[in-house]
């Protein structure tokens, strides 16, 4: 027997970087707001910081990988067909809750791509458009950093000064002084001081865990506690399996699993899609229906495809300074975007960004996330101590490109707890991209040569890092290109939107939560400003 | 899992191996860990997998069914099993050195060893200088560079 709730104005599928914002832009317009998360609130008290085997929780019940955790919340995704394992977290906040943070914007040129460089797309906005957006959102989120930047536009002064760079992220940035390299402190949603109720960062160094004091933007404590105080139901523990559609293929709501395993239906005047670029095309092609019976507003035949990873490498310093480089945020210090652009005498197109971060902690080090494993035996101890508190990392996040064989589809066997369909990964790391990594672990070794590290590891391929999922719900102009137009409004059917990471045309060479925040709250400006017809 | 007892002192004979003596500390195994390691193996398949593979692959190697089997051996020998595991089943070998060092890296007596502060990371974090603007001094002088549209 299906559970049917009174009908609400906008429905929101998912509680992270772009649910939590559009909920809370349209509480403040006087919609009706109900959100569906399929995770629960992480008390304070849970998140794995504030417990000595914090080590042991991130590579079992707190890893980021969710075929890890394998935790009743999560679905497990067949990763076969593809070099990198997505990441991402289920609760209230989404993967803000383990994301770490760093927070650059996508440059101007990342939106005219093929003007620029003829590849991929240009986007159907500029930056300009934009801007007003991302400046909205690093106010909701709370970000740390400082105007100036030579790399990228002047903009509005940051809410809060940069965070401390550290011993070691200065060390890094005189490196790049002296190579002439461009470098800036990083923008970071982490509270650099008190902000909007919430704590400052005390350094304890793992942002990827989730944060016990609410200094690292959440939505769970940046956004929601106000969102909720505006009106918005969040209703948690509620997994969404099929967006239902009358038949002009309209949204009429969306059907999910309630705690106890019970099927309820949320009517509602318009559903937006908001869990992620892996999460939000699965649940999409799961709805399938007589208007539309290769998923939900798929008639360009693109859900699901230009799935967009940011490959990254990751080259290791090993200094002999004893600077203790576990101590402070993990990736909050400083970035390099001196190769960012195409540069014509390359072999490749576009280019990348080097974020800096820090080692961890014992268990980190000897099972060698950051510099490989720790040899066993007679070396170990010797090893160890070269190693523990004296590595520095460089970071490469490339700029992939999208391509339609890189693609989600739903696994025809595997099934999340509920025996919703789980999403099979199709994913080839492209020559562009392998060559761009290449280049970026060449000069990133100069970099740290240059710091003055000892020794330095290259991983050329980190697998353990689909942080970021983009593309695979692109937005456009053209509906035979594309799946949502400029607004994230889907082509096929007017009330239903797109939010995420999806909706990205290229993914830039940056984390691209800011970006995901700044689109969300302009779609839903636009929801506000042109269709008062969905609301009550 | 629950180990026999001889699946017992062969994991704590094959843990001074991997981590062996350091200072005043003796082995992995000496330091009385494997009861840790087989309590994590427990509450996680992944690890629990590659212990039971790795244990039962170790008593059933050829140079290693002698009498006393695997804790019998000199060094020497040890240490060759060991490599064999290594290199031929290295999948299941990678988990159980990692179940390895979780364990001996939980433990107080090696974190006030190598000076690290046991307990959580909350709520003391971390002492890091102030932030200093004149580390932007040169990088700051440089002309915008962004690529214009």
């Amino acid at each position: 027997m299906t559970i049917t709730h009174p009908s609400t104005d906008i429905l929101i599928l998912g509680s992270g970087a772009s649910g939590a914002a559009v909920a809370w832009r349209l509480s403040k317009s006087g919609f009706n707001v109900v959100c569906l998360e399929q995770g629960r609130w992480i008390k304070p008290e849970e998140f794995p910081n504030e417990h000595a085997d914090w080590e042991i929780q991130a590579r079992t019940n707190w890893a980021f990988d969710p075929n890890v955790r394998a935790l009743d919340v999560d679905y497990p995704l067949n990763v076969d067909e593809s070099p990198i394992d997505p990441l991402m977290f289920n609760a209230v906040g989404g993967s803000t809750i383990h994301w770490t943070a760093h927070t650059p914007r996508f440059h101007p040129s990342d939106f005219r791509v093929k003007t620029l460089d003829g590849v991929a797309d240009d986007w159907p906005l500029s930056y300009d458009e934009l801007e007003p957006y991302y400046d909205a959102y690093d106010a909701l989120m709370g970000c740390s950093g400082i105007n100036g930047d030579p790399a990228n536009p002047r903009r509005k002064e940051r809410p809060m000064p940069p965070i401390p760079i550290g011993q070691d992220g200065e060390r890094m940035a005189r490196a790049f002084d002296r190579l002439g390299w461009h470098w800036w402190p990083s923008d970071s949603y982490v509270n650099s001081v008190p902000y909007r109720g919430r704590q400052a960062c005390n350094n304890c160094g793992n942002t990827g865990l989730g944060c016990s004091r609410g200094a690292k933007g959440q939505t769970d404590v940046a956004i929601w506690p106000e969102a909720i105080a505006n009106g918005v139901e969040l209703r948690t523990e509620s997994r969404v399996f099929r967006v239902e559609t009358d038949a002009e293929g309209k949204a009429t709501g969306a059907s999910y699993y309630d705690a106890d395993g019970e099927e309820n239906f949320q009517p509602a005047n318009a559903v937006v899609l908001a869990m992620n670029g892996i999460g939000s095309p699965r649940i999409m092609l799961n709805s399938t229906s007589g208007a539309y019976p290769n998923g939900l507003c798929n008639s360009s035949g693109l859900l699901g495809k230009n799935l967009m990873f940011h490959p990254y490498a990751m080259v290791s310093g090993l200094f002999d300074d004893g600077l203790q480089t576990y101590k402070g945020p993990l990736a909050n210090m400083i970035l390099c975007q001196e190769f960012y652009e195409t540069n014509p005498s390359k072999d490749f197109v576009r280019g990348y960004t080097y974020q800096l971060a820090r080692s961890s902690g014992p268990i980190s080090t000897a099972c060698g996330y950051m510099f490989g494993r720790v040899p066993w035996g007679a070396d170990h101890h010797a090893e160890f101590k070269r190693r523990f508190g004296d590595v520095t990392v460089l970071g490469v996040i490339g700029e992939d490109l999208p391509e339609e064989h890189n693609r989600i589809e739903l696994d025809p066997k595997l099934t999340d707890s509920n025996g919703i369909p789980s999403p099979k990964v199709f994913y080839t790391l492209s020559d562009n991209s392998r060559r761009q990594l290449d280049d970026a672990v060449e000069n990133a070794e100069t970099a740290l040569r240059e710091a003055g590290a000892a020794h330095v590891l290259a991983t050329r391929l980190l697998k353990a890092a689909g942080w970021h999922l983009m593309g695979t719900a692109r937005m456009g102009d053209d509906p035979t290109t594309s799946v949502v137009d400029r607004w994230g409004q889907t082509h096929d059917a007017d009330n239903i939107f797109v939010v995420d990471g999806s909706v990205f045309v290229t993914c830039a060479a940056v984390n691209p939560t800011p970006t995901i925040g700044a689109l969300a709250l302009r779609t839903a400006d636009y929801i506000d400003r042109e269709r008062a017809d969905l609301k009550s | 899992m629950n180990l026999t007892d001889g699946e017992f002192l062969l994991l704590a004979s094959v843990m001074d191996i991997i981590v062996p003596p350091v200072d005043e500390l003796p082995g992995a195994g000496e330091m009385g860990l494997a009861k840790e390691a087989e309590e994590l193996a427990a509450r996680i398949p992944a690890y629990g997998e590659a212990l039971h593979r790795i244990l039962e692959a170790l008593s059933l190697e050829p140079s290693v069914r002698v009498e006393g089997g695997f804790p019998a051996l000199d060094e020497e020998q040890r240490m060759s099993a060991i490599e064999f595991l290594e290199a031929n089943m290295p999948k299941y070998f990678d988990k159980f050195v990692d179940l390895i060092y979780i364990v001996y890296y939980s433990d107080e007596r090696v974190h006030e060893r190598i000076g690290w502060r046991s307990g959580p990371l909350q709520p003391l974090g971390w002492e890091l200088p102030a932030w200093d603007p004149a580390i932007l001094d040169k990088v700051s002088k440089r002309e915008p560079f962004w690529r214009k549209v």
